[in-house]
């Protein structure tokens, strides 16, 4: 029982978040580039 | 190929519903990939954590559904999603080194048939891992991945948590989801993953945008996060205890109110002792006395033998080399009678012992080369983590308060991990390369969006000379 709960909530969780991630346009592309930010210094590894 | 055994239930109408449930949700997913290719990344990340085939017993047991995910995800990849913001890190090459070198030990292994078995997935993490990053070129892809992760090894963690609370734990005896010692399954590799989870979880819960900050989120995370931390308990692996306390040191690092929250550890810590079980409590005090622990007397001869190994073969002697050990070993028997305690000493002969720590594990396996090359790739993490935390914890400008927090997050998940690591066999473990391909991605990301501007060619115009006539 213990197992079906943990699979059903997880599982709910999951698909739900796929769901709203269909709707995100963002996820393909970010809405407002954040490259506005400060932009002085390299990151570089 | 592992043994597999079945599970026992009581109906089997309810194998059914489990097996239809599962297919069902799987194709759910891979429909959705139909219109969105990057849900078929997310779904490779569930089926190689959750390991439904494992669950089902018919259905998805008789597909090969990762390899169809992983086929969708990076076919769709390559063919749908646009490139441009895709980068190539330093550590995806690493991780490619390392790939290569394993093939090539893997040829000329000293098990070749055993060696080959392993092979069979860890390329497949390792190549994930390189791909991963290059998909990660939103911030909400980010998110999403860390998210179904995280709901993903929920799937165990919950299961673990529950059973434990009710007094079903033990070590060897809890049961997850599937009597299944591989993956995620295995209690050492479970305990260690659920608590390099929480500062994940943490972050989801405060920084998530596709759930965003709620009560009900608040009161999910917390519940989640109490039970990774139970699931060491459940196990009674020490290795857990160990990432427990590494996860409260870490904290501690950056929490606002530093003796408030130390405080509170250490009573939660007292607290907490009465309520665990004998058995726990017996097991962890092993730690400080390995000499009367066999497991720990094992490792320590298994690491010698490994040690001395890699000196005659500094190339390392392919997968699952650890097979060929023979070692002998003192142990500390008490014995008890009456007032007095005599400790005799037993010696014990033991073979193809694993390597029970990554460190050795890759010594043994992949040489100085192998072992070298994946310390590079973790330290680089470990450092590139920190080098973003820095540049972004003091900035306060919408949109830029959850970079800092994301990469303190995986920094504490890898270090937890590495941590754990010196006592479990977890260098090729797919989840934590899920975690480094997250970084390389996070990494990535961040050095896109936040490079120098390119600067504006200013045009002076100069005077026009006209000669003097």
């Amino acid at each position: 029982m213990i197992d079906y709960f943990a699979i059903a909530l997880t599982h709910f969780l999951l698909a739900l978040a796929a769901w709203r991630l269909m709707a995100r346009d963002d996820l393909d592309a970010d809405p407002v580039s954040p490259a506005d930010g400060p932009a002085d210094g390299d990151l570089r590894g | 190929m592992p043994i597999r055994y079945r599970r026992r239930m009581a109906l089997p109408t309810a194998i059914c519903v489990v097996d239809l449930f599962l297919a069902a949700f799987v194709l759910g997913l891979l429909a959705l990939g139909l219109r969105r290719p990057f849900i078929w990344l997310l779904t490779y990340l569930y089926i190689d954590i959750v390991a439904p085939q494992k669950i089902s017993y018919f259905l998805l047991a008789s597909i090969p559904v990762s390899l169809i995910a992983f086929a969708a995800a990076f076919m769709g990849w390559l063919a749908i999603d646009p490139k441009q913001d895709s980068r190539f890190t330093f550590r995806q090459a690493l991780i490619a080194m390392l790939l290569a070198y394993c093939g090539y030990t893997t040829l000329v292994a000293d098990f070749p048939v055993e060696a080959a078995e392993k092979w069979s997935w860890v390329w497949k993490a390792l190549v994930f891992a390189i791909f991963l990053p290059l998909a990660l070129r939103t911030r909400l892809r980010l998110e999403a991945c860390t998210l179904f992760m995280v709901l993903s090894a929920a799937s165990i963690i919950i299961t673990g948590g529950i059973k434990t609370a009710l007094g079903g734990g033990g070590y060897g005896e809890l049961r997850l989801l599937v009597n299944d010692n591989t993956g995620l399954y295995e209690s050492s590799i479970i305990s260690c993953v659920a608590v390099a989870s929480i500062p994940l979880i943490l972050w989801l819960a405060r920084h998530g945008t596709v759930f965003p900050r709620d009560w009900r989120v608040t009161v999910f995370a917390a519940a989640l996060c109490f039970a990774c931390l139970l699931i060491p308990v459940g196990t009674e692996a020490r290795t857990g205890l160990l990432c427990i306390g590494v996860l409260a040191t870490l904290a501690l690092r950056t929490a606002k109110r530093r003796f408030l929250y130390a405080g509170l550890m250490a009573a939660a810590a007292l607290a907490t002792i009465p309520f665990l079980p004998e058995s726990y409590t017996a097991r962890m005090n092993t730690i400080e006395n390995h000499k009367t622990d066999e497991s720990a007397s094992t490792r320590l001869a298994v690491w010698k033998w490994t040690w001395d190994y890699a000196q005659r073969h500094p190339f390392g002697g392919g997968f699952d080399a650890y097979r060929g050990n023979k070692i002998r070993y003192e142990i500390d028997m008490p014995e008890t009678a009456g007032s007095s305690t005599e400790v005799d000493s037993v010696y014990i002969v033991d073979e193809s012992r694993a390597y029970h720590s990554s460190y050795f594990e890759l010594l043994g396996e992949q040489g100085w080369p192998g072992i070298i090359l994946w310390l590079w790739l973790q330290l680089l993490g470990l450092w590139q983590m920190e080098r973003i935390r820095r540049r972004w914890k003091d900035r306060t400008g919408e949109g830029e308060q959850w970079q800092a927090p994301l990469a303190t997050a995986l920094q504490q998940a890898q270090a937890i991990y590495l941590v754990g690591s010196l006592f479990v066999g977890i260098a090729y473990q797919p989840f934590i390369y899920m975690l480094i391909g997250l970084q390389c991605g996070l990494w990535s990301y961040l050095k896109r969006i936040d490079a120098p501007k390119p600067a504006r060619v200013r045009r002076e115009i100069k005077p026009l000379q006209v000669p003097a006539a």
